[in-house]
Formats: structure tokens, sequence, C-alpha cells
């Protein structure tokens, strides 16, 4: 998922840089509120711990390995802020000394596995545990599937990123100038490889921690979790959830798909219209070929396709840019609307402390 | 050959851990046990090769931290931008020269920037030059598939080499500025720059606890394999350990994140980070940053005048 | 908040008589998260130019008397004087206070790879001196001074990771040694040291202490003990002094050092015939030396 320089055009880098800098500012203040000054010591070794969790291999049941994330793991150990800084860091570190992830891409790879990853993880994980003691099982499943969420909304939203890359920069001539491909590509590749293989990897991993903690080392895991009750039987109140964080994430999100459609067009001067004439593709042939390996992803994208191609190029030109939106809205839309509901069934029988 | 005796034998075999798509892995088989200290030993090794590289004598070595890291970023933002191939190949053969001039041997430096990414791109992008992904004029026919005929297109090409292009000049740039220059010094020329200082500071201690962490978890990881030398990864106690692993592994770190406050706090640290590193821009730097300023002024007016 | 007559007391100290007590920990009483007890009780005067050896088996509270001893820790319940004046959380934020405080107090950590946390040698030196006020110019002369004082000057621009434990220990030791303090508290400082360096330290700790530096330090190492101190401060293991005397009075008192567990009845077969004689915690170094 570490996005190279040279995938994504100046303008998409430049729109996650100045997106990312108000995160960053946001989440120096708010780890610095809860640890003060031990914060430097406590974030720059999570940094170098999220590092050293890339490079844990887990193995997996066909006898072949992978390696996780761990931006959810970071969160839910540290708190989602400093999850923010330390996967940030770590990533600098990557793109810097070992090429891994582009130094003019690392607003969008911060964004992607800093950002959206642990927020949306996090969320998850926090929607599953807010009366759920610290030594119960559910805390290290819902860990892991805040681990798997996070991971895929966070290959997602790369997904979107580099599908917009062919259709917002090309040439007259339609050549691509960066990633080549489309988001009826990008999207269900990513989904494939993501949802199958790596999705578990990160749940593994970060299932196995928190269970491991819960057994070995209980006093590392009340770093980020002060109130929660040890035993179930110690249960009195839940604690606060950071539902609104989650909101703004997600808020983010939408309002960032949209900008990296505007600003090129704006930077560039790139005339969409005609150059999407100049794109009668043979793309017909591409849903025959896609149904082969992407089975039951792409009936909704390529209608979509189907339509841009026979009669309505321009219409067709932004539901492709659109489809990305749409997918995170679902997103939110699940996310949110579960979170109404579990707050309707929570609120009135909630015990005061 | 001199350059093979710089490159020791694993940067050829080269297999680092954070392969270039991350969570993806590698789907290899081998033990995950050997694969993770191999990782961890290779990202050492790395680090202490660039660190004898970058005291050697040479053109960028003798640049301010400081202006090689923004000249750095000037250049990748005007490779970022070019959209012809004949001036990213002219960008990348000066990446070449910089190197040499800096005293990086020529073969060493092309593999270190090839593997594993531009190659890497360079396969994902094959199937874009296709017709079915990249419409436009089919240069080399392949054939029909369900009706549809299929084949290569100049445009899927010109964007394959585009791509390819930028991202290795991209890497070399980047590899330019790391290999030249101790880890330190990049360290306070973003002091200098105005990156927070603690910013900074965090990004030094994260540097230098990776080491301590990996050493830990090589230990733990080496521990194990003496016990296990026989049976072939059993997969759910391999997972198991893992995750012990890992959670050990965070338990000794937040220790230590502790420990390294006292020794902060011991040492009259309040919350507020201060330097010793201070600059000074000589001759040699204006020259290079004319340099610079000249090469990007070209790049972006001979992108200019050869039209989109 | 300190009171500007604590300033003042603070400030007076320096220039005291030579026999002047520079720490005076009073009933001090400290547990961990409230629950895991670290001291019990624990009252201690140490004066200027004084070689304080504190001796425990391990957990027994010494390096946690030594944390509060440096204004890391902060008792429970009772009280901790530094130089005449009182040492408490609120008047360590007082940046005058921390200031006078940390220049005079130097703590060099058990574990180097917690100390050494800077990319460079040079850096970690220089972390001291920069962080209490010192200009650039001054701080570069000192790092400069004290890196040749131990011999370390060619590791300047190493990285930690680049160094042997020896080293580091080296580099530790520097990096508080730039600040000049005039007391030197030491956390197990021999551990995991090769002969070589136990030797090269144990000498470094004497000159010191003859320059007039007062040295408290934290062992279980009896070996070494004659020499690094001329009082030693024994724990027990439920965290409270039991003992305060010369080296050579507490080193004769088996009974005592066999009850703090520092000392252990060993029993072992020679042949046929099999013996008990006291060992002390250390004794593979002892045996080395002999």
């Amino acid at each position: 998922m570490h996005i190279p320089d040279g995938y994504l055009s100046p303008a998409t880098c430049g729109a996650f840089g100045v997106v990312m800098v108000p995160i960053w500012a946001r989440a120096g203040r708010g780890v610095r509120k809860v640890v003060t000054s031990r914060y430097v010591p406590l974030v720059a070794i999570g940094a170098a711990y999220c590092f050293v969790v890339m490079m844990f291999n887990v193995p997996i049941p066909d006898g072949t390995t992978a390696h996780a994330v761990g931006g959810v793991l970071i969160a839910v150990l540290l708190g989602r802020w400093a999850a923010v800084i330390a996967v940030s860091v770590a990533l600098l570190i990557q793109a810097l000394f070992f090429g891994d992830g582009g130094v003019l891409a690392f607003g969008a790879n911060a964004f992607n596995m800093a950002f959206v990853m642990p927020m949306v993880g996090y969320g998850v994980y926090q929607l599953l545990t807010r009366r759920v003691s610290l030594t119960s099982p559910r805390r290290a499943a819902a860990a892991g599937l805040g681990g798997y969420i996070g991971l895929n909304v966070a290959a997602l939203v790369t997904a979107v990123e580099f599908g917009l890359q062919p259709t917002l920069f090309h040439t007259a001539d339609g050549t691509p100038l960066y990633a080549p491909f489309h988001l009826g590509q990008t999207i269900p590749t990513m989904a494939l490889a993501h949802l199958a293989v790596a999705g578990f990897v990160e749940a593994i991993l970060t299932a196995g921690v928190i269970a491991y903690l819960q057994r070995a080392n209980l006093p590392v895991l009340r770093i980020n979790h002060s109130g929660v009750a040890t035993t179930d039987e110690d249960l009195v109140a839940a604690p606060k959830l950071g539902w609104r964080w989650i909101a703004v994430g997600m808020g983010t999100m939408i309002a960032l798909t949209p900008l990296g459609l505007v600003a090129p067009g704006s930077a560039f001067g790139e005339a969409a219209p005609k150059a999407l004439n100049l794109r009668k593709y043979h793309l017909n042939a591409v849903p025959d070929g896609l149904r082969r390996y992407a089975g039951w992803w792409h009936h909704t994208i390529f209608n979509g396709y189907d339509f841009a191609n026979d009669k309505h190029p321009a219409i067709g030109y932004l539901i492709s840019a659109v489809f990305g939106i749409l997918a995170i809205a679902i997103v939110i839309a699940i996310v949110l609307g579960s979170l109404g509901v579990y707050r309707r069934h929570q609120r009135p029988d909630r015990i005061p402390a | 050959m001199s350059t093979a005796a710089l490159a020791p034998e694993w940067l050829t075999a080269r297999e680092i851990a954070l392969c270039p798509c991350g969570c993806i892995g590698k789907r290899r088989k081998a033990n995950f046990v050997e694969k993770t200290i191999i990782g961890a030993a290779n990202v050492l090794k790395q680090a202490m090769f660039s660190a004898d590289v970058a005291s050697q004598p040479g053109l960028l070595q003798r640049i301010q931290p400081a202006v090689k890291v923004v000249t750095m970023l000037a250049l990748l933002m005007a490779t970022a931008v070019v959209r012809h191939l004949s001036i990213l190949v002219a960008l990348y053969a000066a990446t070449l020269a910089i190197a040499v001039a800096s005293g990086l041997p020529l073969w060493f430096f092309v593999k270190r920037v090839w593997l594993f990414i531009p190659i890497f791109t360079g396969v994902i992008v094959v199937p874009a030059t296709l017709n079915l992904i990249t419409p436009g004029r089919v240069v080399i026919p392949l054939g029909t598939w369900f009706g549809h005929s299929v084949g290569v297109t100049a445009q899927g090409l010109t964007s394959a080499g585009l791509i390819v292009a930028r991202v290795a000049t991209s890497i070399s740039l980047v590899v330019l500025l790391t290999l030249t220059t101790p880890w330190n010094k990049l360290l306070a020329a973003l002091r200098t720059m105005r990156v927070p200082k603690m910013f900074v500071l965090v990004l030094g201690m994260a540097y230098r606890y990776i080491f301590y962490l990996l050493e830990t978890v090589t230990d733990m990881y080496t521990a194990r394999k003496s016990r296990t030398a026989n049976h072939r990864n059993n997969t759910s106690s391999g997972r198991a350990f893992v995750a012990a692993t890992a959670g050990a592994t965070f338990g000794k770190a937040h220790a230590l994140s502790i420990e390294v406050h006292d020794a902060m706090v011991a040492r009259g640290y309040t919350g507020n980070a201060r330097s010793i590193d201070h600059f000074q821009i000589v001759k040699r730097d204006v020259v290079w940053v004319l340099a610079c300023s000249v090469t990007i002024a070209a790049t972006l007016g001979v992108n200019y005048a050869l039209g989109s | 908040m300190p009171s500007a007559v604590d300033i003042a007391a603070f400030d007076a100290s320096v220039c005291a008589r030579e026999d002047q007590e520079i720490f005076r920990v009073e009933h001090a009483t400290f547990s961990y998260l409230e629950r895991f007890p670290a001291l019990n009780d624990v009252s201690l005067t140490v004066r200027r130019g004084e070689k304080v050896a504190l001796l425990g088996a391990n957990g027994c509270g010494k390096s946690t008397l030594l944390k509060v001893l440096d204004g890391l820790l902060f008792a429970d319940r009772g009280s901790f004087h530094a130089f005449g004046a009182e040492v408490t959380e609120a008047n360590l934020e007082d940046e005058q206070f921390n200031e006078g405080f940390r220049t005079r107090v130097g703590f060099v950590f058990q574990n180097s790879d917690a100390q050494v946390f800077s990319p460079t040698v040079r850096e970690e030196i220089a972390f001291g001196p920069l962080n209490l006020g010192l200009s650039i110019d001054a701080t570069q002369q000192r790092v400069h001074d004290v890196m040749r004082m131990l011999e370390i000057s060619d590791l300047a621009e190493r990285a930690p990771y680049q160094l042997s434990g020896g080293q580091k220990k080296r580099v530790a030791i520097a990096s508080v040694l730039a600040m000049n303090p005039e007391v030197l508290l030491f956390d197990e400082p021999t551990a995991a040291l090769d002969p070589r360096t136990q030797s090269w330290l144990i000498d470094l700790i004497l000159e010191l202490n003859q320059s007039g530096k007062t040295i408290i330090i934290a062992t279980h190492d009896l070996a070494t003990l004659d020499v690094l101190a001329d009082r030693c401060v024994v724990f027990s293991e439920d965290h409270q002094i039991v003992a305060d005397g010369p080296p050579g009075t507490i080193l004769r008192d088996t009974e005592l050092l066999i009850s703090v567990n520092l000392l252990h009845d060993h029993a072992h077969d020679h042949g046929s015939t099999s013996h008990t004689h006291p060992h002390d915690e250390s004794h593979h170094d002892s045996h080395r030396e002999h």
C-alpha cells in the first residue's frame, strides 16, 4: 500500500500534504494533552515499534507469510492521535531510507495508513468495546476486526487515489501521465488482495498482540484504557466514545476526494471534456475480461462505465471519479448508522459512574 | 570488480520484508522466523552501509544538508511535473552523473535504485499498455478476445515508459540525498528548515530505537529458531509466537520509553527541544543551488515547449 | 510553587561549608501504581564528598531511592530535601529550581540504551548542557573536553547502534559529566561490563570523588565495595534500611548479608565430602578475579 513517487500527480500529492498538516498538528496536541512531556519518548518508541511491526512475518494458512501495517494496533495501544504520529514517523523513515513509499507521496501515504487506517480501525474497535472489560476476549476480537476494516478502508482510499490518476491526468491523446489503471481496475484488485489476504494478516496480528497482552502484561494495556474495568465483574460504566472523531475523519475523506478532482483542473488547465472525446475507447472488452477475475465486484462499476462509454462520456467521467466518494460514503453510512443505532440502544441503560 | 566489493551480497539478494506494496507481503515459501531475522539484519546493514557512504568524500557530501534537502525536493517536484519521456530520461542520466561525482559506484547505485520498485512498477504496468486499459492507437495487435481486438497501444507504451522513468528518477533523487547525508545531519537540516524541533526529536529518537527493538526481536526469534530446528513452521503456533513476540516487544518498548523519559528529565529536559547544530552557507552551496535552479528551469521550459 | 525563600536557600547552599549535608530523606514511603511497595519509611542523610553505596538484593528499593534522590519519583509520604531546599514535583516545575537541581545532580542509569537516546554521541553529550541553558559555544567546548577525558573523541559522530556496551556506558557517563554535577548517582554501574571497562569505571569514580564530587551507587556487587564506598547503606527485602556503616563492618556481618539476601548459604558436593560456605550475589565476578 506504500505509494512510491511517480504514481500520483504533484497536485494529488500536494493536496494530501496540505490535508495532513492540520491533522498532524491536531495529533500533536491530542497526544501532548494526555501524556505531557512524556510524549516524545512514547511516540518515538511507538514509531520505532510500528516500523518493527511491519517486519513481523505472520504465517498464513497456505504456508506462506505476509506482514501487517500495525496502524490499528498502535491506535489501540497508545491512542489514535499517538498512532497518527507514530505511523507517520515510521512511514517517513521508510520513505527516506528504504525507498518504501515516496517522499512527495508521503502526505498521501500518511493519509491512508497513518490517518484513515487508525481512525477507522480504532472507531470500529471502540464501537464494539463500549461496555467490555479489559480482559474480555471480545476486546481482542474487536481489535482484530478493527485491523481488518481499517486496513481495507485504507486500501480502498489508496485504490481511489490510484484510480483517479488516469482519468484526471493524461495527455491530449489519452496517454496516462501517472498511474495508468482506472478505478474499475484498481478498486477490485486492491479489494481482492486486502479482503482476502492482507486484511486477515492485519487482524491476526492485531488481535493476537492484544490477546497476549491481556494474558501477560495488563498494565501496558492500561496506557490507553485507563478507565476500563479489568474483569466483567468490575464493569460499571462505559468509557467515553470518541465517535465525533470518526465522523471528522470520515468527513475529511469525503472532502478530500473531490478536492483531488478539482485541484488539477485549475492547476494545469486540462480541458476535460475535449480530452474525453478523444478517448472513444475499446473499453467494451473490459467487462468480459474483468468478470473473469473480479466476479461479483464489478457489476456496480461497469454499469457506470458502459453508460459512459456508449452515451454520455462526460457523465461517465464524473461517475468514475465520484465512485470512490460513493464507496466511502457507504462505509460512513454503515459506521455512522450503526453508531446511531448503537447509541440509541445504549443511552437508556447507561449506568452513571 | 571494485563495485562487487562495495556492494555486499545482501544488496543483490535484497528481500527486505518491507515490500513496496507494504501490507500484501511477499508470498514465498520460507520460514517466517528466517524471513523476519533476515529483514531485521538487512535494515541494520543498510543503515550502516549508508553511514559509511555518507562519510566518503564526493560532490554531494560537500553540500550543506539543508541546501541538499531543498534542492532535492525541488528536483523531485520538477520530475513529477514533466510529461515527456525524453526529459525524464535526461533527468535520470543527470542523477547518474551526480552519483558518480559523489563517489558512488555506478553499478551499485543503479542496482540500489532499480531493485525493487521500478522493476515492480514495470511489471504491473504491462497490462496497462493494452487497449483494454489504455485506449488509443494500437501499434502491436495481439489478436481478438471475446470478439474484441486486443493490442498494445502507443499511449499505453508511452504511459508505461513515463511512469517507470519517473519512478526511477524520483527514487534516484531520494537515494542520492540519503546516501550522501549522515542521518544526524539530515535531522539537523530538517531543523534549520523550520520543521518543528519536537517532530525532529521524535524522528531521531524513533530511528535510534528501531535498532534496539530489532535486536530484541531478533533475539526472541533466534531463541525460537534454536528450539524449532526440526519441524517446519506450524502455522497456528507460528502465529501465536508472532503475536507473543510482538506483544512482549511492545511491553519492552513501553518500559523503555519511560526510562528514556527519566533519562531526559534527569538532564534538564522540560519539553523543549534544543540542538547544537548551526549551518553556514558557503560558495559551493550557492553554486549548487544555481545549478539546480538552471536544471529545473530548463526542465520546465523544455516540457512547456514540447507541449502536452 | 517554590517561594522566594526556597530559592534563596537553594543558592546559599552552593557556597556552604564542606561537611554540609546535601541530601536529606525523611521517612520516605513509595509504592508503584499504589500497589507495589518499593520504599518503606526510609530516612537517609548524605554529606558532601561522601561515597555511599546502597546495597540490597534485586527489588529492594535501592533504584527507587536513587530516582527519588534525582527528583524523578516523589515519595508518597515523607520528604526529600536537597541542598537545603525541599524537592517536590511542584517545585521542579519552576524553571529556575529545575535547572538548579538538574545541574547539580547527575544520574547514570543502569540501562545505557535508555540513556543514550540521541542520533549521535556528540548530540547525546550536548543534550544536558543545552537543556540547562548553556550557549552553543560553551556546550561544544564541554562536549569536546568530556569526550577527550573519557577517550571517546573518535566516537563523536557515531550512532548508538554502532557502539559496544562499554562504549555506550562511557557515552552515558560523558553525557552526565558534561553538566558538571556536584552529585553523581550510579545505578548498578559495573553490571554487564567487561572487566577492563569495569576497572576503568572504578578508577573514574574514585577520581571524580577525589575532585570533590559526591558519589551514590546502588549495587549488589560486594566485590568492588571496598574501593567504591566509604559508607554502606543496606536495604532489606521489605524495602527498609537495616544497616548503615563503613564497608569493612558491613562486609564482615555475614548474618546481616544473608538476612537481606546478598549472600546465601550454598551447599555443594566435593566428591565424598560436602561443605557450606557463603556466596555473594556476584560470585561469578569474584571467582573470575581470584
